[in-house]
């Protein structure tokens, strides 16, 4: 279940 | 009690890719920059990227992802959008 959003 | 994120976003709603946001293909999905906010997303795959620039011709959000994901990833996708609407990258219409 990688995640499908990443926030900077 | 806190509700979730996913527990907040309407998924019956149309939503739209926020007119503040420019995306960015790249290898590995997209990058989404806000101008407003300067936040800077990674969208970890093709078919969120798909999903995202569509979801305007759908009457809602749960109508583009049951058209364009998977059956088996729709909660997995129904949550990015989550994601992706509580970082503004996301706008009702």
């Amino acid at each position: 279940e990688e995640l499908l959003v990443e926030e900077v | 009690m806190t509700l979730s994120t996913t527990e907040l976003f309407d998924a019956s709603a149309p939503w739209s890719l926020n007119a503040q946001v420019s995306l960015r293909d790249e290898a590995f999905g997209a990058l989404a920059y806000h101008h407003g906010t300067r936040r800077l997303v990674f969208l970890k795959s093709r078919e969120l990227v798909e999903l995202v620039r569509q979801l305007d011709q759908f009457e809602s959000a749960h109508a583009a992802i049951d058209e364009l994901v998977p059956a088996d990833q729709h909660d997995r996708y129904v949550g990015a959008l989550a994601s992706l609407a509580h970082s503004e990258i996301l706008r009702g219409r």
